[in-house]
C-alpha cells in the first residue's frame, strides 16, 4: 500500500480507537464509582465538538507560540504513529516523541499566560520523573534483545517468547508511564482539578480540539508500544483485547485512587522506578534473564 | 489496515446514530431496564455478522448495527449487547470447530 495512505489510515484508526478507549476508560471509572457514566462514544463526540466551537484568544497569550504548540502536539503524536504502528522503527524515536511531548505540555501551559497554565507548566517539569523509568525500560529491552528496532524486537519475541515474562519489572516501569498518562491518574499532577484543566485551561475551540485529537492518538500509541515490546507479536484481535484490558485496569486504578500531591507523585514514581530498575539489574546479573 | 479503519468508522457511525435515536425515544429522567426484543435481534444480527461474515461490507454493516445498540443512552442496550456478543462468540467458536474437523 502507498505509504501516505498507510499513514492516513493508521492515524484515523489511532484517533478513533484512542477516543473510544478513553471513552471506555471514563465508563469503567464511572461504573466502579457506581455512576452510569457517559456513553463510550462521548469522548470522541466531545473531541469533534471542539472543532466546531468558537476559538477565543485570551489577551495574555503569546499568540504564535500559543497557537503553534497545539499543532506541534498533534504533529509529534502523528510522528509517533509513523514510527510505531506504520514503520516499526526505533524505540528511541518514540522516546524522543514522549520527551518532546513533555516539552510541549510544559510550553502549552506557559504560553497561555494563565496562572493555572503556568502552575501546570511547573508541574510538567516535575512530572518528567516518569521519563527516567521509561528510558530504563527501553534500555533493558535493548540489553535483552540487542536492538532498539521495534520490528526486530517483535522478531526476537516470536522466537524467545514475550519480553513480559523475561523482564516483568521493566514492563511494570512502562506500565507506570501508561497510568501516569491516563485521565484522572493518581500521578496526573499537571491536570489536577486544583488547576482547572491544567495546561489546557486556556485553549478553546479548534485548539482544544487538536489537543483532544493528540490525547487520543497518544493513548493508542502508548498502549500499542507497550503491547508490542512486551507481548508481541500480536494480531489485530490481540491488540484490541490487550488495549481494552489495559484501559480497564487503568480505569479501575484511577477510580479508586486520589490524585497525589506533586511531591508524593514524583517520589512514588521514582521509588517504583528504582525498585523495578534494581530488580531487573539483579535478574539480569543473576542469570534469571537469559 | 483499510478494513479495520472501515470497521471502526462503521462502529462509530452506528454508535452516534444509536445515541441520537435512543435519546429521541427515551427522554424520561429514569431508565427502563426491561429487555427490548427488537434491539436484542438487531444486536445479535449485528455482532454475528461483524465477527463471522468474513466479508468487509457485511462485517461493516454488522458493526453499524452492533454499535447502534451498544451506543444507546446509558442504561439502554446493555443486556441486548451482551446477548449479541455472547451469541456471536458462540457462533464463532462453532464455526471454528466445524472448520477444524
Amino acid at each position: 500500500m502507498n505509504l501516505m495512505a498507510e499513514i492516513l489510515i493508521q492515524v484515523v484508526i489511532a484517533f478513533l480507537a484512542g477516543s473510544l478507549l478513553l471513552g471506555l476508560h471514563r465508563k469503567v471509572m464511572a461504573r466502579v464509582q457506581k455512576r452510569p457514566g457517559p456513553p463510550i462514544i462521548q469522548h470522541l463526540i466531545h473531541s469533534l465538538k471542539f472543532f466546531f466551537k468558537e476559538t477565543a484568544f485570551p489577551k495574555t497569550v503569546s499568540k504564535v507560540f500559543y497557537i503553534g504548540i497545539t499543532f506541534i502536539l498533534a504533529l509529534i503524536w502523528i510522528v509517533g504513529v509513523i514510527a510505531g504502528p506504520v514503520a516499526h522503527d526505533s524505540l528511541l524515536i518514540l522516546f524522543g516523541v514522549y520527551a518532546v511531548y513533555k516539552i510541549v505540555e510544559h510550553n502549552s501551559g506557559s504560553s497561555s499566560g494563565s496562572p493555572y497554565g503556568k502552575l501546570s507548566c511547573v508541574r510538567a517539569v516535575l512530572s518528567a520523573a516518569t521519563e527516567l523509568p521509561l528510558f530504563a525500560a527501553i534500555v533493558f529491552v535493548y540489553l535483552v534483545t540487542g536492538t532498539m528496532d521495534i520490528g526486530e524486537i517483535i522478531a526476537y519475541q516470536s522466537v524467545h517468547g514475550p519480553l513480559f515474562f523475561s523482564i516483568p519489572l521493566a514492563a511494570v516501569m512502562f506500565f507506570m508511564l501508561i497510568i501516569t498518562k491516563s485521565p484522572y491518574s493518581p500521578f496526573a499532577i499537571t491536570k489536577d482539578k486544583v488547576l482547572i484543566s491544567g495546561f489546557e485551561t486556556e485553549h478553546f475551540g479548534l485548539l482544544r480540539g487538536f489537543m483532544h485529537f493528540s490525547e487520543s492518538i497518544a493513548w493508542y500509541v502508548m498502549l500499542w508500544v507497550f503491547l508490542t515490546i512486551f507481548f508481541g507479536p500480536l494480531n489485530a484481535v490481540g491488540y484490541l483485547i490487550g488495549m481494552i484490558v489495559i484501559t480497564f485496569i487503568t480505569g479501575f486504578i484511577n477510580a479508586t485512587t486520589p490524585i497525589f500531591s506533586p511531591n508524593h507523585s514524583v517520589m512514588t514514581q521514582i521509588t517504583i522506578g528504582a525498585i523495578c530498575f534494581f530488580g531487573t539489574v539483579v535478574m539480569i546479573f543473576s542469570g534469571v534473564v537469559a | 489496515m483499510l478494513d479495520y479503519m472501515i470497521y471502526i468508522i462503521a462502529f462509530v457511525v452506528g454508535s452516534i446514530a444509536g445515541l441520537v435515536y435512543s435519546y429521541k425515544q427515551h427522554g424520561e429522567p429514569f431508565v427502563d431496564t426491561s429487555l427490548n426484543a427488537v434491539a436484542a435481534v438487531v444486536a445479535v444480527v449485528g455482532w454475528v455478522l461483524a465477527f463471522n461474515s468474513g466479508n468487509v461490507i457485511l462485517s461493516a454493516i454488522g458493526f453499524v448495527l452492533g454499535g447502534f445498540i451498544m451506543g444507546e443512552r446509558p442504561g439502554y442496550g446493555r443486556k441486548e449487547t451482551a446477548m449479541g456478543l455472547i451469541i456471536a462468540i458462540i457462533v464463532y467458536l462453532i464455526l471454528k470447530c466445524y472448520s477444524m474437523m
